[in-house]
């Protein structure tokens, strides 16, 4: 009876209830639809950009026009046409860069009804809401208050970088990236496409071509960043692509933890997001990077939703460096994504820890690759996946250890389960071991949530919601101690919302 | 990209095209590169007696196995069987390239009718005599009848250079009960290919056990289709190559109805520049409820250069299941080779050790005493063999 009674919650929930799918009402600036040179050459100079970079921009969109749509993700969608999107849009209110003041007030309206709030004044916990108490406040000490630098883009533009300054005394640039090719241009032009070349893959090569901003960091050597950074994405106008490029370069020694968000408005027609995200950690560097992704994920029969499909990577390239991915996977019609790390450098270590909910009729294929080059580096990986109403959830991995990798070292943990019987879960992990002293494990599981732990839970006096919440916190437990504490209440809420009432 | 290639040798000789590694299932073993010369199908040669019969002396279960059907260079040896030679069963042109190769030039087979209780072992012997480079081919039916229960062990022994292309089709009926045991122990210059094709209906127990050893390059597809409920099946395998031997099984477990259970266990062993790969996907259909599926794969790399590649996939449709896979990949453990040898056991004689209980455990599917002993004398020939007393 129970499982029966969790079909029909499952369907009454959630996808519906999407709370981010308002829409701003606010004049912007198109590109004409479609895309061709033109349309690369006319974002190249709206935004004022060096030469070298409009040649890599139509460099990548001459590999785009060779390239096929990869077919191989376990997902399926309408084709895309290409040629029906705008490829550039800001608000209208946008010249050049602003100081808060000067700053659309809808703008900033969004962004607070968003539970952003950009005046630095106003920002005491995080990206949690003003005035909104977290149980967490208490153990959370010093982080509960601490300060979260954002950087807010709307459809293709940056809108604001907060505490800028604080962070100019530190060394740390953070800025858009239209910014920093300005400001920075030989930083960019070092860095840029040194982990995601032009051409590594269909969605890449036509990010390459038309990305219209994102965000860049830079941490000196020996700097510890003063305070976590963040980058909130939000898609507003209709028909358009979003496209934003991330660049984090930790230099020598330095440490930076970075957070993503995104929503999108409820529309009927799909829209699509393709981003690629560089990081470098140089000898000791670490970088941390958690996403929360919320895009919008479709109504309950898979109209309109947001195709997400990215690429991130990572480049451990010095040392004993380090790169740890951690990911809440909630929203997006459909999901193509596999943050990875490049083990270049001796010692260094690549982490990756996932939470990947999907419902009603999302699809979502996601993972990561542990590729390992250096001697004694070693990654591990964590991923949870909890499917529910007709969605499907695929993890796809690969670790690979090449011959020079001695000692090379790997766990993964894939578990997966499973909500009443019309979704799917799949695992498809590679592993590819040139060397035997590579130590590699992988371990996966498909399950759902046993009646005997029901049963216990409920003999305890909890309803079978509590209960519900409380095996599901466990089963993600892992990954959710890797987000930073400011992420952390945001994310409970979430699965709260995904998965309330869904599990019997 | 293009995908327009130009056909090789071996394509033209065989007059048909092979996979290659953009094939998703083909992704580590590229057969357009690696079968590197022709080897053009339906070709007559003469065997030798004194051939035949050293090779097969040479099958581990040579007094084991007390029916057996002999197939030297893809046809039927009636003088050295104990069984009559069933007809090909006709089968639709199946879109792999393998079958289809297989389709084209199969020369003969076995058709088994297994019914009863059969307490002694059956057994398929194929042998390759050496002669001109040729591929052959044959074509198996082997029908468990309901009720029924038996042993079969299925022979792979040669000695030159060909291409052996084997498909086994098996239904097993209600009830039955199905051993069967592979050893592939193919000529150092073969390339060996293979498929089976198991069905398996209701209250079903299938033990199958493969060993991988002989061929420069193996590659072995097992697909089994779970038709009916209370089937249970464990299917497991060990790979003992060196050199540089090529090895990749691909098992597709297919459970399309509820309340069964699969078991895999592959067991890997790589010396030298050998590459072995375990590619294994547990399907589990909507409404197979309460599957209990299981795969594990371990790979242990005697060598710095050896190489082992898996990919084991779930497809999960049902909610009420347990599934679960497992892979490790490493050298042997450094701990228990030092317990060994504090024990004044020789370096060489430790690792010895440790490898034949690495791989011992796949062999514990195999539940005739006298073919387990056979297989685990196999595995010590094939250790004092390859690795004699190198530490």
């Amino acid at each position: 009876m129970a499982d029966l009674d969790t079909i029909e919650l499952v369907k009454d929930i959630d996808v519906d209830k999407y709370k981010y799918g308002f829409t701003t009402d606010i004049e912007s600036d198109f590109a004409p639809k479609g895309l061709n040179e033109d349309i690369v050459r006319f974002i190249s100079s709206k935004k004022g950009e060096p030469k070298w970079m409009l040649e890599a921009r139509l460099e990548a969109y001459r590999r785009w026009l060779q390239m096929d749509e990869p077919t191989w993700a376990k997902v399926s969608y309408p084709k895309i046409d290409f040629q029906d999107l705008y490829y550039y849009a800001a608000p209208k209110s946008m010249s050049g860069p602003k100081s808060l003041d000067e700053v659309d007030p809808k703008l900033l309206e969004t962004y607070a009804k968003l539970g952003i709030p950009l005046k630095e004044q106003e920002i005491l916990a995080g990206v949690r809401k003003q005035g909104e108490k977290s149980e967490l406040d208490e153990q959370a000490g010093e982080y509960a208050t601490g300060k979260v630098a954002v950087d807010a883009v709307f459809d293709s533009v940056s809108v604001v970088t907060t505490f800028k300054a604080e962070l100019a005394k530190a060394g740390v640039i953070f800025c858009s990236i239209s910014e920093a090719l300005r400001e920075h241009p030989e930083l960019v032009q070092k860095y840029l496409f040194s982990v995601v070349p032009q051409g590594d893959n269909y969605y890449a090569a036509l990010n390459a071509a038309v990305f219209s901003d994102g965000s860049f960091v830079y941490v000196p050597p020996g700097v510890r960043c003063p305070m976590e950074l963040s980058t909130y994405f939000r898609m507003n106008a209709k028909n358009t692509g979003q496209f934003e490029r991330t660049l984090i370069i930790a230099d020598k020694g330095s440490y930076v933890s970075y957070l993503e968000g995104c929503t999108a408005p409820t529309r009927e027609e799909s829209q699509l997001h393709a981003a690629v995200v560089e990081l470098i950690a140089m000898d000791d560097a670490e970088i941390k990077y958690s996403t929360v992704q919320n895009w919008y994920p479709g109504d309950a029969e898979g109209k309109g939703g947001i195709y997400n499909f990215v690429t991130k990577r990572g480049d451990c390239r010095g040392a004993r460096s380090k790169i740890s991915w951690t990911q809440v996977e909630t929203g997006s019609a459909i999901t193509w994504k596999y943050p990875s790390c490049i083990l270049r450098g001796e010692e260094s270590r690549g982490e990756f820890y996932s939470i990947a909910i999907s419902n009603g009729r999302q699809q979502v294929d996601s993972g990561t690759k542990m590729i390992h080059l250096g001697k004694n580096s070693s990654s591990r990986i964590i991923s949870k996946g909890i499917a529910a109403g007709r969605s499907d959830n695929t993890y796809r991995g690969l670790v690979s250890a090449h011959r020079k990798a001695l000692n090379a070292r790997n766990f993964t943990q894939c578990d997966s389960l499973l909500i009443g019987d019309k979704c799917g879960a799949h695992t498809v992990p590679y592993i590819e071991a040139k060397t035997s002293t590579a130590q590699f494990e992988h371990e996966a599981t498909t399950s759902k949530i046993s009646d005997d732990q029901m049963f216990y839970c409920m003999s305890r006096g909890l309803s079978q919601e509590e209960a519900v919440a409380l095996i599901v916190n466990g089963f993600v437990r892992d990954v959710l101690q890797q987000l930073p504490m400011e992420f952390m209440a945001e994310t409970q809420k979430l699965i709260g919302i995904s998965l309330e009432g869904s599990v019997g | 990209m293009s995908t327009a290639l130009m056909t090789t040798a071996a394509e033209q000789a065989l007059g048909l095209a092979l996979p290659h590694r953009r094939m998703e299932e083909w992704r580590w073993t590229d057969l357009r590169q690696m079968i590197d010369k022709p080897y053009p199908p339906r070709q007559s040669v003469t065997a030798r007696d004194a051939d035949i019969d050293r090779l097969l002396k040479a099958s581990p279960f040579s007094k084991i196995a007390a029916t057996r059907m002999v197939f030297v260079n893809g046809h039927y040896d009636g003088k050295r069987s104990k069984l009559v030679n069933g007809a090909i069963e006709s089968r639709a042109v199946a879109s792999e390239p393998v079958l289809q190769m297989n389709q084209a030039f199969a020369t003969d087979g076995a058709h088994l009718v297994l019914s009863g209780v059969i307490d002694t072992p059956v057994e398929l012997v194929f042998i390759a005599t050496d002669a001109t480079p040729r591929a052959i081919a044959t074509q198996n039916v082997i029908e468990v009848a309901a009720g029924a229960s038996a042993t079969l062990i299925e022979t792979h022994i040669g000695e030159g250079s060909y291409l052996s292309n084997s498909v086994t089709e098996i239904r097993i009926g209600d009830g039955a009960r199905l051993d069967r045991v592979k050893v592939e122990h193919d000529s150092a210059d073969a390339v060996h290919l293979a498929h089976a094709h198991v069905t398996l209906a209701r209250d079903v127990t299938l033990r199958e056990f493969t060993l991988t050893s002989g061929a420069k390059l193996n590659r072995q597809n097992g697909t089994y289709n779970f038709t009916g409920e209370g089937t249970d099946a464990k299917v497991s395998g060990a790979y003992l190559i060196a050199g540089r031997q090529h090895a990749d099984s691909r098992l597709v477990v297919d459970h399309q109805v509820p309340h069964c259970t699969s078991r895999e266990l592959f067991k890997c062993v790589m010396d030298d520049h050998a590459r072995g790969i375990f590619q294994g996907k547990v399907i589990v259909r909507p409404h197979a409820q309460k599957t209990d599926g299981k795969q594990s794969c371990n790979a242990l790399l005697l060598s710095e250069t050896a190489e082992f590649d898996a990919k084991p996939e779930l497809e999960i449709y049902a909610d009420d299941v347990a599934c679960g896979h497992g892979a490790t990949s490493g050298d042997l453990n450094h701990d228990h080779l030092f317990y060994l040898e504090s024990r004044g056991i020789p370096p060489a004689e430790a690792k010895a050790m440790l490898i034949a209980a690495f791989v011992g455990e796949a062999f514990e599917t195999v539940e005739h005493d006298g073919i387990r002993e056979a297989l685990a004398d196999y595995a010590a020939t094939w250790l004092t063999y390859h690795r004699g007393k190198r530490p």
